[in-house]
């Protein structure tokens, strides 16, 4: 009785930490951004949404925003198009080396970023395609594509093997029981492989700064403003940032969760 | 002609052979139940008349016509599925009106279409259920419904209450049984279940590793097996070698382990003196009785255990030699002989009551 009380304060208190130390400086920097002193210092001044202000009248950071914006819905949606198509071949077809394949697929989030962000600028300035919004397109677009993988196999795997046959046995040609059958029983992982690998996308730092050339992403834009001065601007971009793919990671997650939990 | 004919079908996968050099006809409007332990081949030979599997070698006619080739979708075989394989994401209309959809058939039509099978599947207030808001009986419906709906010369069904509860599975096999006489089409319905198969079927495949033992009406292959495998399959049979002693006219006399027995043969010119011949006797063919009977055959033994279930009892007797009887009797027929386990009894049995294996 007292040992269970004891894992169960123990357990809080873990929860508490973790929540502590991931959310502070989150909280700090949302703080801040209302904060009217220049330097992030104890005791606050007032109350102020001029950041905000300074970021919003900035042309240069709705370029950013812009670009962002692009480069993660078109890199969202071409990974979860190559991580359906991945997970699709796993889940239907038997073949030699098939574990040679997946491994294959599931590489890039595992190679160091700044390795796969020099080997993409070299890549792409060889066939001359960096500092182009779509070379960042294209290098966004393979690593994001095993996340979207991840998420639309484990949701396959839930799936009946027998389903697609049935469509099959009930007159569908094998398109019409892609569409009919398969694609509506993976579409909640279909969606939140597409909020997640969007909010990846719109994150992610070291390949867009290699890659991006002149078309700044959100977070190659925060570091140059960062390495010019200290400026609570920055506090309202990350502020903005935070909830942009805090949204996207939340609706990803409540999606698959709630559909996959329906229908098991 | 048949409806649906094998001839010399075999299927490999790799080196393992799953159906070997099949011959089957199969009737308009018959009730077939191919059954077989796991891995028999029954399962693949209704995949291969889906079309969900190729024949590797033979040939498949439906009508008259080779099917091997069709794809699964140019067929009009429905299965109904061990697993049920509903769509989770449509509604039990959605499910039904799917066989319709995916032939062009309007929406109006359709819905009028399916809401007719639900109503003969007493599930029509059920219509706009999710699949996983329904029992295991209910969604069992709602598979035959969706098999059904685009009325089908042929229904295939792949042990489709192996899921279901033992009084539910009786339910549906009354539901089915009917289904099939009303609807005149032919049912191929695949089970390791006997109690299924004889309680439904007009005949019976019996199938062992990748071929058919035997082929009959229920009663003709649990009184008749063909095989020894047959007669272990089907249930409560005593099996023992035995060596023909003397032929007069039908009477056949055998040594066996339980002695010299008499059997009535009628098929007499296959059997000569001293023939080694397999005997069976199926376990309800016995007499109990306290004292030596009158039957021809009759031998001593002793209970070793009993098995009750419900209304008839199984007992495992052995004789003084320590041969080991099978035995099944109504429990109202023996009550009276107070059996308990080591209770010495005689069983006899009559000369018909002995079938000796082709």
């Amino acid at each position: 009785m007292n040992t269970d009380r004891l894992i169960r304060w123990a357990i809080w208190l873990y929860l508490l930490v973790v929540f502590v130390f991931v959310f502070t400086p989150i909280i700090t920097s949302v703080i801040f951004s209302f904060n009217s002193d220049r330097f992030p210092t104890v005791p606050l001044g007032s109350f102020t949404t001029k950041w905000y202000q300074t970021v919003i009248s900035d042309p240069d950071f709705w370029k950013a925003v812009r670009t962002s914006l692009l480069v993660s819905v078109c890199s969202g949606v071409l990974a979860t198009l190559i991580g359906f198509c991945t997970a699709y071949t796993d889940f239907r077809y038997q073949f030699r080396f098939k574990g040679a394949y997946i491994a294959l697929a599931l590489l890039p989030p595992t190679i160091p970023l700044i390795i796969l962000a020099l080997a993409m600028l070299a890549w792409l300035s060889k066939i001359g395609a960096s500092g182009q919004v779509w070379s960042i397109i294209i290098a966004h677009t393979v690593l994001c594509a095993p996340f979207a993988m991840g998420v639309i196999r484990l949701r396959l795997q839930q799936m009946d093997p027998d389903l697609e046959s049935a469509a099959w046995n009930l007159g569908a040609s094998e398109w019409s029981a892609m569409k009919n059958v398969v694609l509506p029983f993976a579409k909640p992982a279909l969606v939140s492989a597409f909020c997640l690998t969007m909010a990846v996308s719109f994150d992610e730092f070291t390949v867009s700064w290699f890659v991006s050339g002149l078309n700044k992403t959100i977070p190659v834009a925060i570091l140059e403003v960062l390495q010019g001065t200290v400026d609570p601007q920055i506090n309202a971009i990350g502020t903005f940032v935070f909830f942009t793919s805090m949204t996207l990671v939340i609706i990803a997650q409540l999606i698959f969760t709630a559909r996959t939990n329906r229908s098991s | 002609m048949s409806q649906i004919v094998f001839e010399n079908v075999v299927k490999r996968f790799g080196d393992t052979v799953a159906v070997e050099e099949m011959n089957l006809s199969v009737e308009q409007g018959e009730f077939l139940a191919i059954m077989g332990s796991s891995g028999c081949g029954k399962t693949t030979t209704l995949r291969m008349l889906a079309g969900l599997e190729t024949p590797s070698d033979g040939e498949i006619r439906l009508n008259g016509k080779r099917i091997n080739e069709l794809k699964p979708s140019e067929r009009e075989t429905p299965l109904v599925w061990q697993s049920l394989a509903l769509f989770p994401f449509l509604s039990v209309i959605q499910n039904v009106e799917f066989g319709l959809r995916m032939r062009g058939i309007d929406a109006e039509q359709r819905k009028k279409q399916a809401l007719v099978w639900l109503e003969k599947m007493e599930i029509a207030d059920l219509a706009e259920r999710q699949i996983d808001q329904l029992s295991g009986g209910q969604k069992q419906r709602v598979a035959l419904a969706r098999a059904l709906v685009t009325e089908p010369p042929v229904l295939l069904l792949d042990e489709p209450l192996s899921a279901l509860d033992a009084n539910l599975v009786v339910r549906m096999q009354g539901v089915l049984s009917r289904l099939q006489k009303d609807l005149g089409i032919t049912f191929i319905y695949v089970t390791h279940s006997q109690s299924e198969a004889f309680a439904m079927a007009d005949r019976v495949v019996i199938m062992s590793q990748g071929k058919i033992e035997q082929v009959g009406a229920p009663l003709e292959v649990f009184r008749k097996p063909a095989s020894r495998f047959v007669a272990e399959f089907v249930g409560s049979n005593n099996i023992f070698g035995g060596k023909v002693q003397s032929i007069e006219g039908t009477v056949v006399n055998i040594e066996t382990a339980l002695g010299l027995m008499t059997a009535e043969w009628e098929n007499r010119a296959a059997l000569s003196v001293s023939d080694a011949v397999e005997v069976v006797i199926s376990a309800d063919n016995f007499e109990i009785t306290s004292t030596k009977g009158e039957n021809e055959n009759a031998i001593r033994c002793s209970v070793v255990s009993e098995e009750f279930i419900g209304t008839v009892v199984s007992l495992l007797l052995e004789t003084e030699s320590g041969v080991e009887l099978k035995i099944q009797k109504q429990q109202r027929e023996i009550a009276e002989l107070d059996l308990h386990v080591g209770t010495e009894l005689w069983i006899n049995w009559v000369p018909d009551a002995v079938y000796l294996l082709p």
